[in-house]
């Protein structure tokens, strides 16, 4: 029985990521499923009023009630996503195909709330809002929080960042503000002005709002990225900047 | 390589804003053009011919671009001039101290195949900053020459010229996610054979790059963009996450790679003194006490030091020639033409050369190193509030700022801005109120013979007036939406006493050759309108407006005149009018404000009609005139109610 659950799950997913693409053929739900594709499923998803066939022309869609079950799968899986690539910034796809099919609905709340409500998946897809985000909630100490919060002049290094659009985040990146780099707060009033990889940017409060940072309090730092400083070569460096302060 | 019949060689020189290029193509040419410590120096493309080993040489100066990817129709504008002119050589001028941000555009030209240089630009600075870039390491990453330069003081030019006789064609190809690798050559497979830079363009199809489609539609007529953009769609689709965000990820990990190899930083803290002092500068707390400071500092020089020189130029250089002619060539026409009231020396040369010229000399070395210190363009942080009331991102800022310079150019520079609504906002504002370079020196100057106070008055009502337009504008006007504000600053550096004196020298030498011609031209006009009546006419004619609105003296409809023409030419007329005591000190601020609003100059009117079309130019230009009386003569009523109490 469990063992339809998951299956019956992986469809509503397959479902709505359909839906997101605008497609809505009982042929794509095929080549969606790559091979896992079950017309028995479909049957018992009809039955549970998941999904209209809507008379047999060949569409297949979600019900209202499938609609909000498919939500609650893709935003374990994403919000899956965006732990285990922000935390362990490792691999996250395999990881997290399992993921969404064993965790419960308070335990991804959680994981929302400490993650401090990403918008979208590493991939850049959305993820589907839950009561959590509306109503913005946290815990005392956010893991990830937004850049806003952190006090002028101190550095802290990015987890993600909640992009508007496609255009917003060509020119973020353009400034090399992306996740895992350290930024530098260097002051809140008049307007908000960031130090990152030897550029200053001014910025608008909403933007600095939307990059998420590593707090400090965390325990959990990532280890993705480690920081091009060369240490211990601090004497050659200074013989080399010696002599080619002379050859020039 | 160019074995075509113009037998030409096209260098293109290519960086991020604020990078150097303009000084890198100044040193390759031997021609100036205006370099600064800020973004958007260079606006317009710049073209110099030269031989380089015996080759005819075309090089090219641009604006700065992020990346091949474009935000806004500045950047396309290079863009559009790589994929159409092909140029034999790029010349990438590469801010050391900005190595991450700068290489994702590297990877966007090396992948274009085009002979290519690195001019690894500003290592001084990095020296500074403890921060040692492995150039050779660069280069063999690469695969391209990477030669080290400090533009600002000519170094490495050398060297440069070399490598641009020995750069070879480069093939680096840079991976892509494997789905993004498929839509690329799906892509391809539609795009006409022998279309260059066909994998580029079909990437930025596929990255949903704002301007490509419009490109291909334009330069090639054959191309069935439509059904092209379909594909991308279906791709789109069929991508498992974001095309963009895929690429741009891998080309993150790229940029990280190579900086990790050839990076290497000093591990004791470095000098954060710029950053200490860029701080400093931009909290309101600390910052407007020190504009204040600076302000007055520019009206001090320009009362006591500036003034002091025209007089004694007047005295010494101007009166013995007056003398001399008015004893050689009895009164009469030939007289009134060369040294009488509009006469072409008295009017028109001495004016420039005598009373504005020195004027102008302070003004600009005082400015040039304000902004070669990067304080101009630091000044924006603490104006951002205020300009959001008005309707503008902290985006507009820039051309406001660089309205203080030059009004002509910072309206070219607000084709930066996304939206219409703010494009339009902000090119009203230059044009209204702002006083430019010249017409600032010459105020404080004008002022500055009535006082302190007659100075703050005036600047008062003119930020006033500004923001009022502002407000009023934002309100009128409906449109899109603002667009993100995110904005590099320059660092804050020690200025170069050399650039600045020889930015200045150009600026005056510039001034000379531009303004002489008209300020002779002008003052002939007014010697004719004078002969013939007309002017006389032109005074009967707003006689009403200019005594009784304005309270001002008849004569200021010559100054008036000349105010249209340029700016400074009606110093002179002001100043000798002050001089023999026909303007009272309300009628001073009523005429420096009056000739600071009124008619944009005629470079600045036909910039805005570039910009913004005729029609809307022109209504612009009727609205501000409108406005420059009204304050004008609310101003005189005021002013004289208030003297009156």
């Amino acid at each position: 029985m469990s063992n339809s659950k998951r299956e019956k799950d992986e469809h509503l997913e397959r479902l709505w990521y359909m839906k997101e693409k605008g497609q809505d053929s009982l042929e794509s739900l095929e080549t969606f499923m790559e091979g896992e594709f079950d017309s028995n499923i479909v049957d018992e998803l009809i039955l549970d009023g998941m999904v209209d066939v809507g008379g047999g022309n060949g569409n297949i869609k979600l019900t209202p009630i499938g609609e909000k079950c498919a939500a609650k799968i893709v935003r374990a899986h994403r919000l899956g996503e965006r732990l285990l690539y922000d935390v362990f910034g490792g691999e996250f796809e395999t990881g997290a195909c399992e993921f969404e099919h064993i965790v419960t609905e308070e335990i991804i709340d959680s994981i929302c709330i400490l993650l401090g409500h990403p918008r979208e998946c590493p991939h850049g897809m959305r993820i589907p809002e839950g009561e959590c985000c509306s109503s913005s909630s946290r815990t005392i100490n956010n893991l990830v929080v937004p850049l806003t919060e952190l006090e002028a002049g101190k550095s802290a290094k990015v987890a993600y960042i909640n992009y508007k659009d496609e255009r917003q985040m060509h020119k973020i990146d353009g400034f090399q503000i992306r996740p895992g780099v350290t930024l530098k707060l260097r002051q809140r009033h008049p307007c908000y002005v960031i130090e990152c990889e030897g550029a200053t940017v001014a910025m608008d409060e909403e933007i600095v709002s939307n990059i998420r940072v590593w707090s400090k309090e965390s325990q959990v730092e990532p280890q993705k990225h480690d920081v091009p400083v060369t240490n211990g070569k601090g004497a050659r460096g200074w013989a080399r900047l010696l002599k080619f302060g002379r050859g020039i | 390589m160019a074995t075509d019949s113009s037998v030409k060689k096209k260098i293109l020189i290519i960086g991020l804003p604020n990078s150097g290029k303009s000084q890198i193509f100044n040193n390759l040419t031997g021609e100036y053009s205006v370099v600064a410590n800020y973004p958007q120096t260079t606006v317009e493309i710049r073209r110099s011919r030269r031989e380089l080993a015996g080759e005819p040489c075309e090089i090219i100066d641009t604006p700065g671009i992020q990346g091949l990817y474009t935000q806004s129709r500045d950047e396309v504008t290079v863009r559009d001039l790589i994929f159409s002119e092909k140029p034999h050589l790029i010349i990438q001028c590469l801010d050391a101290n900005r190595l991450k941000q700068a290489l994702p555009l590297t990877a966007d030209l090396l992948e274009l195949g085009i002979p290519f240089i690195v001019a690894l630009n500003g290592i001084d600075g990095t020296s500074r900053a403890g921060i040692w870039i492995d150039s050779r390491r660069l280069s063999r990453l690469l695969r391209v020459q990477v030669v080290e330069t400090i533009a600002q003081n000519g170094k490495g030019t050398a060297e440069l010229l070399e490598a641009i006789d020995k750069a070879r064609p480069v093939s680096l190809r840079a991976p892509y996610p494997a789905g993004v690798e498929e839509g690329i050559s799906c892509i391809r497979s539609m795009l006409p054979d022998g279309l260059s830079f066909d994998r580029k363009i079909a990437l930025l199809l596929l990255m949903k790059d704002p301007f490509i489609a419009q490109y291909l539609e334009k330069t090639y007529s054959d191309i069935d963009v439509a059904s092209l953009m379909n594909k991308v769609e279906s791709i789109q689709r069929g991508f498992m996450g974001n095309i963009s965000m895929a690429v741009s990820r891998k080309q993150s990990r790229w940029v990280d790679g190579i900086a990790r190899d050839v990076v290497q930083k000093q591990i004791v803290a470095h000098n954060d003194l710029p950053q200490k002092v860029a701080c400093f500068i931009s909290q309101p707390l600390t910052g407007i006490p020190v504009l204040l400071m600076v302000v007055y500092a520019m009206f001090f020089l320009i009362v006591n030091v500036a003034n002091e020189i025209t007089e004694l130029m007047d005295a010494f250089l101007w009166q013995p020639v007056e003398h001399w002619i008015g004893g050689m060539v009895p009164a009469g026409f030939i007289h009134d033409l060369l040294i009488g009231e509009y006469g072409v020396l008295s009017l028109g040369v001495a004016n420039a050369l005598l009373t504005v010229l020195p004027i102008l000399s302070v003004f600009y070395l005082f400015f040039n190193l304000l902004e070669d210190v990067g304080y101009i363009a630091n000044l924006s942080i603490m104006t951002k509030r205020l300009l959001e009331k008005f309707g503008l991102s902290g985006n507009a800022i820039m051309p406001l700022v660089l309205g203080f310079g030059c009004k002509t150019m910072a309206t070219l520079t607000t084709r930066s801005l996304a939206s219409k609504k703010e494009r339009c906002i902000a090119i009203y504002l230059i044009a209204f109120a702002i006083p430019c370079a010249a017409q600032t020196g010459i105020n404080m100057s004008i002022l500055g013979r009535m006082g302190l106070m007659a100075f703050i008055i005036t600047f008062a009502v003119l930020i006033m007036a500004e923001v009022i337009a502002g407000v009023a504008l934002n309100k009128i006007l409906r449109g899109d939406p603002k667009s993100d504000f995110i904005h590099e600053l320059p660092a804050i550096q020690l200025p170069s006493m050399k650039g600045t004196f020889k930015k200045t020298y150009y600026r005056l030498v510039w001034f000379l050759k531009e303004a002489l011609p008209v300020f002779v031209y002008a003052s002939l006009l007014l010697f004719l309108f004078d002969r013939l009546g007309i002017l006389n006419e032109l005074r009967l004619l707003l006689k009403p407006v200019i005594e009784k609105v304005l309270g001002l003296p008849l004569a200021m409809v010559d100054a008036m005149i000349l105010c249209m023409v340029r700016r400074e030419a009606a110093a002179g007329m002001i100043i000798n009018l002050i001089k023999s005591g026909h303007l009272t000190y309300v009628q001073c601020i009523v005429a420096v404000i009056v000739t600071t609003m009124f008619v944009p100059c005629f470079a600045n009117t036909m910039s805005m009609i570039r910009e913004l079309g005729g029609k809307k130019a022109l209504m612009m230009v009727g609205a501000i005139n409108m406005s420059s009386f009204a304050i004008g003569g609310i101003l005189n009523w005021t002013l004289m109610a208030l003297i009156k109490i």
